[in-house]
């Protein structure tokens, strides 16, 4: 708590655009916003997102929410996000762990949360079957696709709508 | 879980390899059978032979024992057959008419070995146990001047001439032009050293299957079976003898008899007759008598022959072939100082330590006062001079407390170590430490914990501390000091493909931009690379060791010598490393403590580690080479040590003048380039290229680590000039950071935030 109060201090003081050191609002400058995020209460340091589906995925038409916890050296280290909402995914677990290097060896501060989330949707699209966190999901993945694809329809209809 | 056809062969074989073994005595054809059964029933007769020989009856058909030193005398070509004609088996006296030895032998033994003249000074009184190892050095009294005794080898132990041979040849082997053909067996040195281990043998098994043993000796306060394990060698190494005996001592008068044994001399039942010179008959009736039970009650309890092993026949057949048959007397030093129940005290102290006031300490060393080698087949006499050595489990126990302070001292290590991992905690400080450096101590402590595994299965008795200090060197190694090599490796690897020129200019800019930008790798493949090759150059050196005995003396002298020397240069890596960084000296750095970028130009190396570890290393080479009994049984070589401890000296004189001068003091001015330096001005241009359109105005780029704007020093715009230079930091990568964020960055990872590329550390 300490350091942020720190860093907000300095911040104040040499931020010549008064921006917050969660740096997530530039979203305005993004292309696409079919993601959404905020803090939960008055803990800056928790944080709640939501993501569109990507219409050509076959999470289409769901809504999914992720919990966002930064840690007390961000950016330094990377926040932790899981999804809050089941989905079915060969990179997403069943307790909503992500597995995504820019989370976690390939973190870099110059990363903001709209990037990650970004990066995120596009995870959804493309999921990367090689380096899979559920092995099943990922060996169906790559056998049979229909049946992949209709089973996170399935998900996203039971779960995410 | 399944099971294929291969996995039941793999299962099929595992079993039929188990149960395929030859049973206990390991005969494994019916030609080794027929060659045991010739030799139990060889050995059956002589032990009958030797049950009906008294005091004053010759041997009559023992393997070895069947000529005299007079017969060959006599005649040089004489076989070794039972009976000789003309030879009276029935009276037996000291002589060479009917011993092996001359009577210039004899006559030496009894007057100068074994004092017999002055057996009236019967009060001497001698230790019970004297199991040790003793050490002195032996003058060869002749290699010619006697007759060589003929000692043939019978035919039955020879191995099959064909597959198809099941019964082994009879008869003696003569054909062997014994020992002429070869000057393998000769001792030609004049002097040399000596090494002697006493062991006792109190208890025998008497089953090949079982480990249950039994003690057989009921004259138990007079007599002792011995084990006695000899070599003997030149000065420098290129003569060496071993040989393995067994021997009788006689406590009452402190001699030890030990005969060679092999398949050429039956000597266990030529204990009694030689262990008896006394001129007096009735003296001579009782050392026999009593000898002979000690070896009867032996025999009987370890059921000699039913424990027969194939092993052991062709390990006599072997001894019989390389090495000469040896007779040694000798003579211990009388302990008068104690009387018979404190020496008994004092064994019972040293076997189960409970504190009797026993004083341990002041426990003189077994010594032997005079004694005599004479090998009658190869005609070689040798006397021993000055041999003595501590008793064996005052030895161990203070190869234990040595081994604890070896285990004190590598605790400290790992103190110090830890203090140093925790003075640089960051990539950039990492960073300035010499990989090799650490890779050299680290194989040290390898190398350590491997000799003491080797060690620990070798002396049983020391198994717990040595483990104990395997463990810990081995822990030191493996985990602190590699996990520290990890962290160092990690830190340099973005330098991996820079000549030492760039590195010395700090920078990653030049000719080699174009190269291929290595992918800094992950931590589990730089500690699988760096596991590999501890591992792999653990594995060299233990084949190293293990072969190094067999070099001749000068090679593994310049081996030990310049291995040492090498390893203990371990600083030297570090010197260049510091030059090559050019860590400022200890003034400009105290200057800098104020400024910005303070910490970062600290000493990588911390001096308690260093002065530290310096004397843990090198404490251990002065024990070796200057402390006389040591563990490893090192030579004295104290000019060594003393060379060694300067050059280490020097090594870490180097270091502190670094600290005080600046690490490029001994480089000339002008070979010193200028490190990259983040801090510096922009140009207008560099504004217009990289800057966002909207900040141009206020001359100022964004910081992607916070995402607020750097006011920069613009070299064309007067009005700029007022912001400090020292405020932000320009990658090689031309990317522009706060100074604290980047700096804080840098402490978790060298690689630009934009566009991962390898920074220089600052």
């Amino acid at each position: 708590m300490l350091k942020l109060k720190l860093s907000k201090e300095q911040c104040n003081e040499s931020c010549s655009s008064g921006m917050s050191p969660f740096n997530l609002f530039s979203s305005q400058r993004d292309p696409i916003s079919s993601f959404s995020a905020g803090p939960v209460g008055d803990d800056l340091y928790h944080w709640q997102a939501s993501i569109m589906g990507p219409p050509d995925s076959p999470y289409a038409g769901g809504v999914f929410f992720l919990s966002i916890h930064f840690p007390t050296d961000y950016p330094f280290k990377p926040p932790k996000i899981s999804f809050t909402t089941k989905i079915y995914h060969p990179n997403i677990n069943a307790n909503g762990n992500i597995c995504l290097d820019i989370l976690k060896d390939q973190w870099s501060p110059a990363l903001t949360l709209s990037k990650v989330l970004l990066s995120i949707c596009s995870l959804l699209t493309d999921a990367n079957p090689d380096d899979p966190l559920v092995p099943e999901i990922a060996h169906i993945y790559k056998t049979d696709r229909s049946k992949y694809e209709a089973t996170a329809r399935e998900w996203t209809k039971k779960f995410a709508v | 879980m399944e099971i294929d056809g291969n996995t039941l062969l793999f299962i099929i074989i595992v079993f039929y390899i188990f149960f395929s073994s030859p049973g206990g005595d390991g005969v494994s054809s019916t030609f080794e059978f027929n060659q045991m059964k010739i030799l139990k029933e060889t050995l059956d007769l002589e032990y009958q032979l030797f049950n009906n020989m008294t005091y004053d009856s010759n041997f009559k058909n023992i393997t070895g024992l069947k000529l005299s030193y007079q017969d060959i005398l006599d005649n040089p070509d004489q076989n070794a057959t039972f009976p000789l004609p003309n030879k009276n088996y029935n009276s037996w006296n000291v002589g060479q008419s009917h011993m092996l030895l001359p009577d210039k032998v004899i006559n030496y033994i009894q007057d100068e070995v074994w004092n017999i003249s002055e057996l009236e000074n019967k009060n001497n009184v001698f230790p019970f146990n004297i199991s040790s190892s003793l050490r002195g050095t032996t003058d060869l009294i002749s290699n010619h001047k006697y007759e060589k005794i003929r000692m043939p080898i019978p035919n039955f132990y020879k191995t099959p001439s064909g597959f198809s041979v099941d019964q082994p040849e009879l008869g003696d082997d003569y054909s062997a032009e014994w020992p002429g053909s070869s000057e393998v067996h000769n001792v030609t040195f004049q002097r040399g050293d000596i090494n002697i281990k006493v062991t006792h043998i109190n208890r025998v098994s008497n089953d090949l299957g079982s480990s249950k043993k039994y003690s057989f000796n009921s004259q138990d306060d007079k007599w002792k079976f011995l084990e006695l394990q000899i070599t003997f060698n030149d000065d420098a190494e290129k003569e060496k003898h071993s040989l393995t005996t067994f021997g009788v001592y006689d406590i009452q008068r402190g001699r030890i008899l030990s005969l060679s044994d092999s398949a050429k001399f039956h000597s266990l039942f030529a204990f009694p007759h030689y262990m008896s010179l006394d001129q007096d008959e009735n003296l001579r009736k009782e050392s026999f008598e009593q000898s002979k039970k000690l070896i009867t009650e032996y025999w009987d309890t370890s059921k000699y022959i039913d424990t027969l092993r194939i092993g052991d026949l062709s390990a006599a057949y072997h001894n019989a072939q390389e090495k000469c048959e040896y007779a040694i007397f000798l003579q211990i030093d009388p302990w008068n100082q104690y009387t018979k129940d404190q020496l008994k005290m004092i064994d019972d102290e040293l076997n189960w330590p409970l504190g009797r006031p026993a004083n341990l300490s002041d426990l003189p060393p077994i010594s032997i006062s005079s004694g005599l080698f004479f090998s009658p087949d190869c005609g070689v006499s040798l006397k021993l001079d000055n041999v003595r050595g501590p008793r064996y489990e005052l030895q161990t126990k203070k190869v234990r407390y040595h081994l604890l302070c070896g285990v004190i001292l590598i605790m400290c290590q790992i103190y110090l170590l830890l203090c140093q991992m925790k003075h640089t905690n960051t990539p950039s400080s990492v960073n300035k430490i010499s990989f090799y450096s650490f890779r050299m101590i680290n194989l040290v402590d390898g190398i350590l914990a491997m000799v003491y595994f080797i060690a620990s299965s070798i002396v049983a008795e020391l198994y717990l501390p040595l483990v104990i200090s395997a463990f810990c060197s081995f822990i030191l190694a493996s985990l602190f000091e590699t996990r520290y090599l990890i962290a160092v490796y990690a830190s340099q690897a973005n330098e991996e493909g820079i000549s030492i020129r760039t590195l010395f200019e700090g920078n990653t800019e030049g000719p080699e931009r174009q190269r291929v930008i290595p992918e800094v790798p992950d931590e589990a493949a730089i500690s699988g690379g760096i596991y590999g090759r501890f591992f792999f150059f653990l594995v060299t050196f233990s084949f190293l060791a293990i072969s190094a005995p067999a070099w001749p003396r000068n090679v593994r002298l310049f081996v030990e010598y310049t291995g040492l020397f090498i390893l203990n240069s371990y600083w030297v890596p570090q010197i260049l490393r510091n030059a090559v960084k050019g860590i400022p000296a200890r003034n400009i750095r105290r200057r800098n403590e104020n400024a910005r970028n303070r910490g970062q130009t600290k000493l990588p190396l911390l001096w308690k580690f260093v002065v530290g570890t310096t004397i843990i290393r090198v404490l251990p080479v002065i024990y070796i080479f200057t402390y006389p009994s040591n563990i490893f049984k090192h030579h004295k070589n104290v000019k060594f040590v003393v060379l060694l401890s300067l050059w280490l000296l020097f090594q870490v004189s180097i270091l502190y003048s670094q600290d005080i001068l600046g690490a490029r003091w001994f480089l000339p001015q002008h070979t010193i380039p200028e490190g990259y330096s983040y801090f510096k001005s922009v140009t207008s241009q560099y504004l217009a290229e990289h800057g966002d359109e909207s900040l141009v105005e206020t001359n100022s780029v964004d910081c992607s680590i916070c995402m607020s704007g750097i006011p920069l020093y613009v070299d064309d715009k007067p009005e700029t000039h007022k912001v400090d230079q020292y405020s932000y930091m320009v990658t090689p990568c031309n990317h522009i950071f706060h100074t604290e964020c980047l700096e804080n960055w840098m402490s978790y990872k060298l690689q630009c935030p934009v566009c991962r590329t390898p920074l220089p550390p600052v």
